[in-house]
């Protein structure tokens, strides 16, 4: 895409964004105060660190399915240290990195093997479900109370509204934007989503991209499960089960597309604002969880469906070009 | 030519060179290796456990094979047909329970019921099929509609229990002809049925070249979309009748009836060594890998492995068995 149609994409995304924002904003008297939009912002920290990482794999061409799971797991295990006594940010540094370790070893299975990321996370999936069920010896597990003074931190708020888990998301949003449009490692991620034969060909290692990007969707899957469950006190080994489903939304919201190499974090960025202005404000509603479900469910076959009418409309379009005999 | 194409997308591809008893021997083999997994599981239970290899407990293993057989059966002609898997039978199944009961309730009529919930089971599964026929990712595709069945499950039973309300469907539920529940002969007869449809018609035979080689596939004039969308329609027909069956065994639906249940039809098809890639493999593999998941389960409740420890091996066993027939797909490669 040049970067006239990536501006005017993101453009019509905003657009469609403003339209979910005001049709809810006529409603819900919250949307109107610098206050109540942080708090939405607040709330959608724990899918907008999944969907970054998810969508760098789906920049690559890959997906996992893991991340829900493995949130639950991280969540899990940052609160069993923290109940043995370790220090809440030593915690968390542990925690975070057991699970960039795990999604970096997942990448190097996938890229080494040329297995099906889709499937093998099915597996992976599961299995770490059942890892924090064992963990977790099928119980919550919280933070012992003396210590629950020491998670104070989270509840501040900087320039008097952001959260400071808000701060991180934005950090990390810049962060891994930057990462993904300015270096080579990034750049490698993009070249084997858009085209990996010819990645391969002019010599792009597959082995080093696909374990960054596996690394990152784990170590930020990993991030969301550990702050959101250190900052709640508790965590589930059945936690995080809908996160899956909200990650993979904002990330085709914003445009990510499903065959690799096209999208970029900004358009995340867009997708995850669109999908908290429309389940908070269906929430805030007074609709039942469930019916949350239903919304998230339905936006997500509405973004398939409507990338799916581009994708076979822009080929429609290409078509008159592929007749030219290197095409197969 | 034509016969050619067709030929190549019956038999696999890389057998054509080879001896028919060799390419006979690479497509038996993965059946063989499930069969092998079923006995060494039976084995297994038979030496560590005396109350494995009794007719009651074989019963439970028959009639939860059956559930997760039935739907394996229908994903069996997803992954054939070259979409890889569906993520939304669980929730499509219990959709279908909760209008069962709902239609039972409001006094429709068994008939009236029964067909009413398949036709809608159809219906969800032809949206789900047309989308996905256009190309449209079916894993991720279905899991979207996963999440809206869900949803729209919990809306008509309000998050609460529906009873039935009346005996009529107990029969379909909990009677056993014969000896064998009622689900286990609907399962037999299924697996039969999808057998043939697929050895045998020209309609299976069409998803087996498309799966095989969509190209091909559409190069020979084939409606290619066409087969997903019957295969996922079948695979939905699927999930509606493991929605009555199980709601009839109870006597009502409600949201949590089948917990786990994609994963385990998932690892049926893959451990019942399914290509991934499409083309290849028959429903009798997807119905064994459900009787080999439904007696390891088993195997494990009997053994006190927690809930954690069975999802643990589970989840190892569909990650393995899709690394290893990988593994030996490229080496044929």
């Amino acid at each position: 895409m040049s970067r006239k149609e990536t501006i005017a994409d993101l453009a019509i995304r905003t657009v469609f964004m403003a339209i979910v924002y005001l049709a809810f904003a006529t409603l819900l008297p919250s949307y109107h105060t610098m206050s109540g939009l942080a708090a939405l912002f607040d709330g959608a920290v724990l899918i907008g660190l999944v969907a970054v990482g998810l969508g760098v794999t789906m920049l690559a061409a890959e997906f996992d399915l893991s991340v829900g799971s493995l949130a639950a797991v991280i969540g899990v295990l940052a609160i069993n240290l923290i109940a043995g006594g370790m220090g809440i940010p030593l915690a968390l540094v542990i925690a975070v990195a057991a699970a960039v370790v795990y999604g970096g070893l997942q990448g190097l299975v996938i890229a080494v093997t040329g297995i099906n990321s889709l499937v093998f996370t099915i597996g992976t999936l599961i299995g770490l479900r059942g890892f924090a069920l064992i963990i977790s010896n099928e119980n919550s597990v919280t933070i012992p109370i003396p210590r629950l003074s020491e998670t104070d931190v989270f509840a501040e708020r900087f320039l008097g509204i952001l959260s400071p888990l808000s701060i991180i998301l934005i950090i990390v949003l810049v962060l891994v934007g930057l990462f993904l449009s300015y270096t080579v490692w990034g750049r490698e991620i993009y070249a084997i989503g858009g085209g990996r034969a010819e990645a391969r060909a002019a010599g792009v290692s597959i082995v080093r991209p696909m374990v960054i990007a596996f690394a990152l969707s784990g170590g930020l899957a990993g991030l969301g499960g550990a702050l959101s469950s250190v900052r709640l006190g508790s965590a589930t080994p059945l936690g995080f089960d809908t996160l899956l489903l909200s990650a993979v939304t904002a990330c085709l919201m914003g445009g990510i597309a499903l065959e690799g190499g096209r999208g970029n974090v900004l358009g995340i960025f867009i997708g995850l604002l669109t999908l908290r202005f429309l389940v908070g404000g269906v929430a805030s509603l007074g609709a039942p969880y469930w019916l949350q479900s239903l919304a998230i469910g339905a936006l997500l076959i509405l973004a398939i469906v409507v990338q799916m009418a581009i994708y076979l409309l822009r080929r429609r379009g290409a078509r008159p070009q592929s007749l030219s005999p290197q095409a197969s | 030519m034509i016969s050619r194409i067709l030929r190549a997308g019956i038999l696999p591809d890389d057998s054509m060179s080879d001896t028919d008893a060799q390419a006979l021997f690479k497509r038996r083999r993965n059946m063989v290796v499930i069969l092998l997994a079923i006995l060494l599981v039976i084995v297994a239970g038979a030496i560590t456990t005396p109350s494995f290899l009794t007719v009651e407990n074989l019963l439970i293993v028959i009639r939860a094979a059956s559930i997760t057989g039935i739907l394996a059966l229908g994903m069996s002609y997803i992954t054939i047909s070259g979409n890889l898997f569906a993520l939304s039978g669980e929730e499509l199944a219990i959709l279908s329970a909760c209008i069962f009961a709902f239609l039972m309730r409001a006094e429709y009529g068994l008939f009236t019921s029964l067909v009413a919930t398949l036709l809608f089971a159809a219906a969800c599964g032809a949206i789900q099929g047309g989308i996905i026929s256009y190309g449209a990712d079916p894993i991720i595709t279905t899991l979207a509609f996963g999440g809206l069945f869900r949803g729209i499950a919990s809306l008509v039973t309000n998050n609460k229990n529906i009873l039935l309300g009346t005996t009529a469907a107990e029969w379909l539920g909990t009677a056993r002809p014969l000896g064998i529940p009622t689900q286990s002969w609907a399962f037999i007869f299924l697996t039969a049925f999808a057998w043939f449809v697929l050895q045998k018609t020209r309609f299976g035979r069409q998803l087996l070249l498309t799966g095989a080689n969509r190209e091909a596939a559409r190069a020979t004039g084939l409606r290619v979309g066409q087969a997903s969308l019957v295969a996922l329609i079948l695979f939905a027909v699927c999930c509606g009748l493991a929605g009555i069956f199980a709601a009839a065994q109870f006597g009502l639906a409600v949201a949590n009836l089948f917990t786990g249940l994609n994963i385990d039809v998932v690892a049926a098809v893959l451990v019942g060594g399914i290509s991934l890639r499409g083309g290849q493999g028959s429903p009798i593999q997807a119905a064994l890998g459900a009787i080999f998941i439904a007696l390891l389960q088993n195997f494990m409740l009997l053994h006190s492995f927690t809930t954690g420890e069975r999802m643990l091996v589970v989840g190892c066993l569909v990650a393995l068995a899709t690394l290893g027939f990988h593994m030996l797909q490229r080496r044929r490669a």
